[in-house]
């Protein structure tokens, strides 16, 4: 490889991930966050853009800048040349590269899931149970059944989740966060929601014909208003 | 044909004898099982699968060669020559390939606007469904099943597979599974998707019992086909043919068929399971009587996530096969690339858990499965680095195989890449079940195996038939299907995380615009689709005569007469070399 092409390859590569760059950042592929553990979701998620946005570049210029260099036009005679079938350098540089990246990945990955998962402490429990096909919220503590998930912003809720019959699964989009429900099997999810506003929770597990339209409104809303908020929800 | 005839006939007669007589006195689930699985046999007896016991106990000897039947109509009975069955495993293929496009095409029309336009959700769930199984039947066959056993012992320099009896076999337990599959529209079809987790699969119509003993015995003929692939590989390469020397196609289809031989009897077993649930009144799978539901999800994606190493490999195999033939140069870092496809073998099985982040399993064991999955692009990045290798300082000549080889390249890095994201476990917190993950697997099930097959059939074309496709509607073909699959496929990455989740007949009204324009864009894959089916049935009756070599290629299967005779070399060739050494003017 000489100068000449490793400067063509570097321009373009570069001019491309700009490009890509841009136009992700443009079309604002994440919703907002709501949750602090959104911020953690959408860290991991840009450090891995940072690495594989350069990636592709760099191999799509290098695809097509040979296809340009190295076509063979309307000559179809054999070349004379026998080119080399490896070079051990190249190939080992790869290897470790790709190992490096890999599991420095991993390791950020690793470090994020232990900022999103490692508090078992929380201020508040909700029980959420799923039913084909609707969603019911009950608040031991106020003894209170919505079919509103109502949520403290800035207070940890621990939400234990249970099926009546199918899987389901439990999704809001802005919280960053996807928990299956399981019959006869109670999990926990944990999270602070940290931004007030009215979102949509989505059961995100096919679970039969009506799941379409399994949804449930989610509400945050301040402290001080939270109580009288759920209050108003008693059925 | 005749054979064919009796066979749908014998088998059709004895499933639904079997299903109204045994319904009265057992549950009509249990009394499908009997009736698939006694009319499933039947089929195969009306094939003629069996008549080799009738000879033997007669003791003629070698009669099958006389009464096999010649032209097109041996396509139709059950024949032993590997490239028969390659070709009827293609044909099928294609069939199940316009059934899923089809399916594409109707769920499409649904999601272009939002709201329901002329679906049920019921029957939006059927069509997604049957698109799904369809497609993933076709990504496990065609490239394999068709492309392998055709190719495979010519590769290694042999006349037949190690078991051709086996072959046939497990090609003719797909004809009838693929009706059933089909029937199970009118029995009242199935709702899950085409992963089938209890208990939503325990409950409802006799359509998803079609779908289950479908997938059971897709399983089981695959399972069969791997192990002829092994024993082949293993035992029938011809002289001085090591295991360095084998071309890489080879390779590729050795290592899915040791992924086929240890993980397919996990699905099927799981299956099976869901099946005496349903048929039994086991629990396996039922909480509320001491079963588990998540143990179904660990069993199912121990193999359906090795599965897709079964599909891809194979068409590694043909990128790479390609590549060195038009840019003629050596495959690039052969040796490393052989091992790193059985590095993905060994991987493949460590890794399943990350299609269950989200499922309520331990959150510690979550990350040893995040870290072996981001492992996997090690090894699939040496597959880069051969093609890349490959292409440097060649001589680049861009035919319609070549274009599609390097349509293979672009799609399968952005399919790569985005796997990343489904691997790293917070990010998939938010990006499972979404379309994004939609879209990371079309990018490496359709813009990988599928293209990887559309390479392979376009390279081997003038072999297999004799005669040359239309070069220009091939080119045309690409454009098409390239420009078309990126855009369709493409904004679903955005729209997934955006908060689209996959598996719904309906979406929130902000997506409306994304969603038109996908499905508009979608629409060239089905316009190249469709001219790709008559380039290929026109020019197979009607294209120019091809020679025995168009694209100068050094591999065994070149050398021989296009189409190959019966028992494929006159005398068994010798091998001294890899088949790469282009750039070097041949001896
Ligand atoms: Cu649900």
């Amino acid at each position: 490889m000489k100068v000449k092409d490793f400067l063509t390859l570097t321009f373009f590569s570069m001019g491309l991930t700009l490009i890509l760059w841009f136009l992700i950042t443009y079309t604002k592929i994440m919703p907002q966050a709501a949750s602090y553990e959104a911020k953690h979701v959408d860290g991991a998620f840009n450090a891995m853009l940072a690495v594989t946005v350069p990636i592709f570049a760099l191999v799509i210029t290098f695809v097509v800048y040979t296809l340009f260099r190295y076509s063979a036009g309307k000559d179809q005679s054999e070349g004379i040349k026998f080119y080399g079938s490896g070079n051990g350098i190249v190939e080992a540089a790869w290897i470790f590269l790709s190992l490096a990246l890999t599991l420095g990945l991993a390791a950020l990955g690793t470090k994020e899931l232990f900022a999103i998962r490692g508090n078992d402490q929380a201020d508040l429990n909700i029980q959420v149970k799923a039913s084909q096909f609707s969603w019911e919220f009950y608040y031991p503590e106020q003894n209170i059944f919505s079919p509103e998930l109502i949520l403290p912003e800035g207070k940890r809720v621990r939400l234990l989740l249970s099926s009546e019959d199918v899987v389901h699964s439990f999704w809001v989009p802005e919280f960053r966060l996807k928990q299956d429900l399981l019959p006869g099997k109670v999990v926990k999810l944990l999270f602070t929601p940290s931004k007030l506003g009215q979102y949509t929770l989505f059961c995100s597990e096919l679970c039969g014909s009506g799941h379409t339209t399994m949804t449930a409104p989610v509400r945050v809303v301040e402290k001080e208003q939270f109580a009288a908020s759920i209050k108003e929800q008693s059925w | 044909m005749f054979y064919f005839l009796r066979a749908l006939i014998f088998g059709l007669v004895t499933f639904s004898g079997i299903l109204f007589s045994l319904s009265y006195k057992i549950s009509l689930q249990a009394a499908m099982v009997l009736a698939y699985f006694s009319g499933n046999l039947a089929f195969l007896v009306g094939i003629g699968a069996v008549r080799c016991f009738k000879q033997w106990l007669y003791g003629e000897k070698d009669a099958e060669a006389h009464k096999e039947e010649t032209g097109w109509k041996r396509y139709f009975q059950f024949t032993l020559d590997h490239k028969v069955i390659g070709v009827q495993y293609l044909v099928t293929s294609f069939v199940i390939f316009t059934i899923a496009v089809t399916m594409a095409s109707i769920m499409r029309l649904e999601l272009a606007r939002p709201e329901m336009q002329f679906l049920s959700f019921e029957q939006y769930h059927t069509i997604m469904g049957m698109h799904g199984i369809s497609m993933i039947v076709v990504a496990l066959i065609a490239i394999l099943g068709g492309l392998g056993n055709y190719f495979v012992p010519i590769m290694i320099g042999t006349k037949d597979m190690a078991f051709p009896r086996l072959n046939a076999l497990s090609y003719w337990m797909l004809p009838p599974a693929v009706i059933l599959l089909v029937s199970s529209l009118f029995f009242g079809g199935f709702d899950f998707g085409w992963t089938a987790y209890p208990p939503l699969s325990v409950q409802g119509p006799l359509g998803k019992l079609s779908f289950l003993l479908a997938f059971i015995t897709v399983g089981f003929s695959s399972i069969f086909g791997g192990v002829n692939f092994m024993t082949t590989i293993l035992r029938l390469r011809a002289k001085g043919m090591d295991f360095f020397k084998l071309p890489i196609f080879v390779w590729s289809v050795f290592s899915a068929g040791i992924i086929v031989l240890l993980a397919t009897s996990v699905v099927a077993s799981s299956l099976i399971l869901v099946v005496f649930d349903r048929a039994m009144g086991t629990s396996f799978f039922d909480p509320s009587r001491g079963g588990n539901a998540l143990l179904y999800q660990h069993l199912f994606w121990f193999y359906s996530h090795p599965a897709v190493y079964i599909m891809i490999l194979p068409a590694f195999g043909i990128i790479l096969e390609i590549l060195p033939v038009y840019a003629r140069k050596p495959l690039f870092a052969y040796k490393i690339t052989a091992f790193s496809f059985i590095g993905i073998v060994i991987l493949s099985f460590v890794v399943w858990a990350h299609h269950i982040f989200t499922s309520g399993m331990w959150d510690l064991l979550t990350i040893p499965f995040m870290i072996t999955t981001e492992l996997i692009s090690v090894p699939t990045g040496v597959v880069f680095l051969s093609a890349l290798g490959t292409l440097w300082m060649g001589q680049i000549r861009l035919k319609v195989p070549m274009l599609f080889a390097l349509g293979f390249i672009f799609n399968f890095l952005i399919g790569g890449l985005t796997g990343i994201f489904n691997a790293d476990v917070p990010s998939d917190l938010h990006l499972h079940d979404t379309y994004f993950v939609v879209a990371h697997f079309h990018y490496t099930l359709f813009g990988g195996v599928i293209f990887g097959l559309f390479a392979g059939i376009y390279h081997w074309f003038p072999k297999i038939t004799g005669r040359m496709f239309n070069q220009t509607l091939g080119k045309i073909h690409f454009w098409l299907i390239f420009i078309g699959f990126n855009s369709t496929f493409l904004p679903m990455f955005w729209l997934g995380a955006r908060g689209m989740r996959r598996r719904v007949a309906d979406y929130p009204l902000e997506f409306g615009n994304v969603q038109l324009w996908v499905s508009l864009a979608a629409i060239l894959i089905i316009i190249g689709v469709i001219i790709f089916l008559y380039n290929m049935v026109q020019s197979s009756i009607k294209g120019t005569m091809a020679d025995s070599n168009p694209w100068q290629a050094h591999s065994l299967e070149w050398q021989i007469p296009s189409p190959p005779p019966k028992e494929n070399f006159e005398q068994l060739p010798e091998v001294k070399t890899l088949p790469y050494e282009y750039g070097k003017i041949s001896t």
